[in-house]
């Protein structure tokens, strides 16, 4: 329990909804399959963001489903078979969407947390 | 459907293919950064997490799971019943009887009240009665005269239309046949709303004397009579000995009223067509659309009223009417006794219920390990409810399925419910009980239902902390002080339901031996009776009915074996009677005594054993020149002269011209049956009344059935065109008249038997499982000294607890629930407490007894036994 219970404080929970836009901005660089998406969401966030995999693949299937993504299969740089998904055209106004509404979130945040410098 | 399974393989396939991929391509990027393989591959499926979930998870998301998911359920479960034989038969047959018994009833409730009535927008048909106050008489017969102002004052009904009932003899082929008959006015059928099947119903012209020879056949007397020949409209058949043209016949169902078996033009005499008192019509109304039964009994009420003040001579004590919607009309007197069955089946069905949700907790004990590997694999708590509910639908299918068949066997037994010759207006005429589609929809919801009733608990008390086995060295009882507390409250509840339960079919039972060894007033055995009509066409006089009845009588008396043999006007329990006002000479009023009478032939009363109280019964002598005379039952002579002798006195009867002279007083004799308090009042001699209707009463010495032949012969040879009807032994009328009864208490007391019986099982099942659980402390408290006797007071102070509450709940709930059959007893009040008692008493003892079973096992447990147990 206590093991547990450590490996979850040493990792920031992503916030409700915004796994989403993670993976809609992380395909906006082009097609990439799971793996790449976890690996890239890690990387830049400084390995701050880790995305788990139980997470990750049934909001990738759920994506898919509402045609924000696409899923195609293609062989990888190291002759690897793997599904690659890409944004859509309606992904890409969600995308845009959730952009705006984070971009309001963070600033809403930001001026609760830091009143001075607003 | 395929299509759909194959789509669902390929992404399937896809779906390990991804994840495939991703945790090669983890591990080749943790070999790139130097680790051994061995360390790459688990590092990076540790990362990965619960592939299974995740799989289930994400499935979940590509949504349209809950098939998949029902058909995965269904096999698993159907593979847990299989391997486990003995509890899926005793779940399966638990609910077999408790479902099949709810079908039954309810198949009975579905034909008696709730079936559609064969009738056009039947819920706007009414019956209409007069109402006299003075005579109260609720249901009062209407006068032509009357009937005409109603139908043309009221603006409440579309139509109305009235009947009475007349007999024929229908002769021509065959032994002469007495039918049922009813004259309908003109518009009847139409206010019914039934179209003729073939031909057409009756012209309003067609009620005028000289015109009125047609008759429209139902549709049993058109197959009887004509064999269904299409081209019997326009032939003519024999009644009364009169040609009568056959210009219509109705469909099957219809059958107004029930055993009728043709019907004729109605056509008022000309007297009745000058005097309000001339009461005989039974009339049908049809509502118009939005108008309530309320506003149209007010409407009426308002009209008899103005007849009232109009014509105080005939009407003055008719000044209010009764509605009868015609559903309540035909469902009558055995709508409370089915309630009151529909209540105790359903009853039946929860204590079904309660047993088998304790067999699934008793068994979900033993499922702990299986439910913790389930759960650990990745099963939520969600799809670990809906496994068990599965399998609680699969056992619940299976008992609605035995219980159906159960169901459709049970019909049979309840239909003597609903006596076939007995005539009696108070309880519909049934002969086939259906399973329609109502039945089966039925059933099948009561399925469903109770398998969610006796599922969902021990579903969910299953799969709360399911894991915990696992983590506790796989010995531990996770949740198993709830798990009891939830089967002790259901045993409890079963104790309870089955004291209401086997309260009420003792009082039933009560009633029904105090209706049926109740003194009728006759004696029954070795009575044979029948009835016959004579036709007026062909007995015009007094005189000639006189010696019909003379001829035939001494013909049967003839007979070797007949003991004695009378007539009687009106046949006690033949669900026949007549009224007649009665008064001490010169005393007549409106509100007269009202009394039921029968003009008899002097052996009648020897015959029926009626026994004479004082004075002298009929003789010879009281013929039609002799002075006239009368013989009262005890209870008349008491409620005309409370205080004194009425031998010798004079008094007046309705329809008789001249005062008659009391000259004996006999016996009280039940006329309708022994729950009814009418009474056969008055007797009048045969010569000196004669009346049409002859009902013969022949006591013979053997058993009667053998004389029935050459009695009828007997007739015949008076009379070769007269109709016989109604020939049976005066044994099988004092038992139809008590079948509702009858059935009534077999059926509840089949309930409390099973009720009973479910309920020690469920009492034993609970201790017994106690005791299995708890062998290792037994075998500990053993080993450090206690003795068997008081292991056998550890396990009896468990059960104890539970059986006096429940008899204790019991008790409670007999006393709120015993006032509805109350209306259903006779004899016996609702809160008899010996019934009560001794209810309560067989409960308790059955109960602790299948406490004593268990207990004296757990006090026999070898200590070294139990504990190498563990």
């Amino acid at each position: 329990m206590l093991e547990k219970k450590e490996r979850y404080q040493n990792r920031i929970e992503l916030l409700q909804g915004t796994l989403d836009l993670l993976i809609l901005q992380t395909l906006q660089w082009g097609p990439q399959h799971g793996y790449g998406i976890s690996v890239a969401i890690r990387s830049r966030s400084g390995e701050i963001l880790q995305v788990d995999t139980g997470s990750l693949y049934p909001a990738l299937h759920r994506l898919e489903k509402q045609k924000w993504i696409r899923a195609e299969w293609k062989v990888s740089e190291n002759k690897q078979r793997a599904k690659y998904y890409q944004l859509t055209a309606a992904g890409k106004k969600q995308l845009s969407r959730e952009l705006s509404k984070w971009s309001q979130f963070s600033d809403a945040m930001a001026g609760v947390l830091n009143p001075e410098q607003t | 459907m395929r299509l759909w399974f194959w789509r669902r393989k390929t992404r399937e396939a896809e779906l390990n293919e991804e994840m495939r991929a991703h945790l090669e391509m983890a591990t080749q990027a943790r070999l790139a950064q130097g680790a051994n393989p061995k360390e790459a591959e688990s590092a990076a499926r540790r990362e990965f997490g619960n592939i299974g979930l995740l799989k289930e998870v994400t499935r979940d998301r590509w949504g349209g799971r809950f098939l998949e998911n029902l058909t995965e359920d269904v096999w698993y479960g159907l593979r847990m019943l299989r391997k486990n034989p003995g509890f899926a038969a005793t779940a399966i047959l638990t609910l077999a009887l408790g479902i099949g018994a709810n079908t039954a009833i309810f198949s009975v409730v579905n034909t008696v009240l709730l079936r559609p009535l064969p009738y056009k927008d039947a819920d706007r048909l009414v019956t209409v009665w007069g109402y006299n106050r003075a005579r109260g008489y609720d249901t009062d017969f209407v006068s032509p005269l009357d009937f005409a102002d109603w139908r043309s004052q009221n603006h409440v009904f579309e139509g109305m239309a009235a009947s009475t009932d007349v007999q024929y003899t229908l002769t021509g082929e065959g032994e002469p046949r007495a039918i049922i008959a009813y004259a309908f006015s003109a518009d009847y059928f139409h206010v019914l709303g039934t179209a003729p099947l073939l031909g057409r119903t009756f012209l309003p012209e067609q009620e005028q004397p000289g015109k009125n020879h047609v008759a429209v056949l139902s549709y049993a007397c058109w197959q009887k009579r004509f064999g269904g020949d299409r081209d019997a409209v326009g032939k003519n058949i024999l009644l009364d000995g009169a040609p009568y043209t056959v210009i219509g016949v109705m469909p099957p169902g219809f059958q107004y009223p029930s055993f009728t078996e043709l019907w004729t033009p109605l056509t008022v005499s000309r007297e009745a067509a000058q005097d309000r008192e001339y009461r005989y019509l039974r009339v049908m109304a049809r509502l118009k659309p939005g108008v309530t039964i309320q506003q149209a009994h007010s409407e009426m009420n308002s009209i008899a009223r103005r007849l009232a003040q109009e014509y105080p001579k005939t009407n003055k004590y008719e000044d209010t009417t009764t509605l009868v919607s015609l559903r309540d009309m035909i469902s009558g007197d055995i709508r409370p006794a089915l309630l009151v069955l529909l209540c105790a089946v359903g009853f039946v069905l929860f204590i079904a219920c309660a047993n088998v949700a304790n067999l699934l907790l008793a068994r979900a004990t033993g499922r702990q390990k299986e439910v913790a590997v389930r759960s650990a694999l990745g099963a939520g708590r969600w799809r670990l409810v809906r496994q068990f509910l599965t399998e609680s639908l699969l056992l619940g299918l299976a008992g609605g399925a035995v219980g159906l068949a159960l169901a459709s066997w049970g019909t049979k037994v309840l239909l003597p419910m609903f006596p076939p010759t007995v005539f009696n207006v108070d309880i519909p005429h049934i002969d086939n009980i259906p399973m329609d589609g109502w039945v089966l929809a039925f059933a099948l919801a009561v399925s469903l239902v109770t398998s969610v009733f006796f599922g969902l608990a021990p579903a969910l008390h299953a799969s709360t902390n399911a894991s915990e086995p696992l983590k506790e060295s796989g010995r531990g009882l996770a949740g198993g002080a709830e798990g009891r507390r939830l089967r002790s409250a259901l045993v409890v509840a079963e104790v309870a339901i089955s004291l209401v339960l086997l309260t009420a079919a003792g009082l039933t039972l009560q009633s029904f031996v105090h209706l049926a060894g109740s003194n009728l007033g006759f004696h029954a055995d070795h009575v044979l009776t029948m009835r016959v009509f004579a036709p007026s066409y062909k007995y015009k006089t007094d005189a000639q009915l006189i010696a019909f009845s003379r001829q035939a009588l001494s013909g049967i008396r003839a007979l070797p074996g007949v003991q004695a043999a009378g007539t009687v006007t009106f046949l006690p329990l033949s669900g026949w009677q007549g009224n007649r006002g009665v008064a001490l000479k010169g005393q007549s009023t409106p509100e007269n005594q009202l009394a039921v009478w029968n003009s008899v032939t002097p052996d009648y009363f020897r015959a029926m054993e009626i026994p004479l109280i004082e004075g002298r019964l009929f003789e010879e002598r009281d013929d039609e020149h002799a002075p006239p005379v009368a013989v009262l039952s005890e209870n008349l002579a008491h409620r005309l002269m409370p205080n004194a002798d009425l031998l010798g006195k004079w008094v007046d009867v309705e329809g008789l011209e001249k005062p008659v002279e009391v000259v004996g007083v006999v016996g009280d004799v039940k006329q309708l049956g022994p729950a009814s308090q009418t009474i056969a009042g008055i007797y009048l001699p045969f010569s000196q009344v004669p009346a049409p209707i002859i009902c013969f009463a022949i006591r013979a010495n053997q058993d009667p059935s053998s004389v029935a032949k050459a009695a009828q012969q007997a007739i015949w040879a008076v009379d070769k065109d007269q109709a016989v009807g109604f020939v049976m032994n005066m044994n099988q009328l004092t038992s139809e008249v008590v079948a509702p009864e009858r059935i009534l208490m077999l059926v509840l007391g089949l309930f409390g038997g099973m009720a009973l019986l479910m309920a020690v099982i469920g009492v034993y099942g609970v201790i017994a499982n106690s005791v299995a659980q708890r062998t290792n402390e037994i075998g500990v408290r053993m080993a450090l000294g206690a003795r068997s006797g008081d292991v056998l007071k550890l396990v009896m102070s468990q059960g104890l607890p539970l059986v006096l509450l429940g008899v204790a709940f019991g008790l409670a709930g007999t006393f709120g629930l015993m006032r509805f059959v109350s209306s259903l007893l006779y004899g016996v009040r609702a809160t008899d407490p010996v019934t009560m008692a001794g209810a309560a008493f067989a409960l308790a003892a059955s109960a602790l007894l299948a406490c004593y079973l268990p207990a004296r096992r757990a006090s026999r447990i070898d200590p070294l036994v139990a504990l190498r147990y563990e």
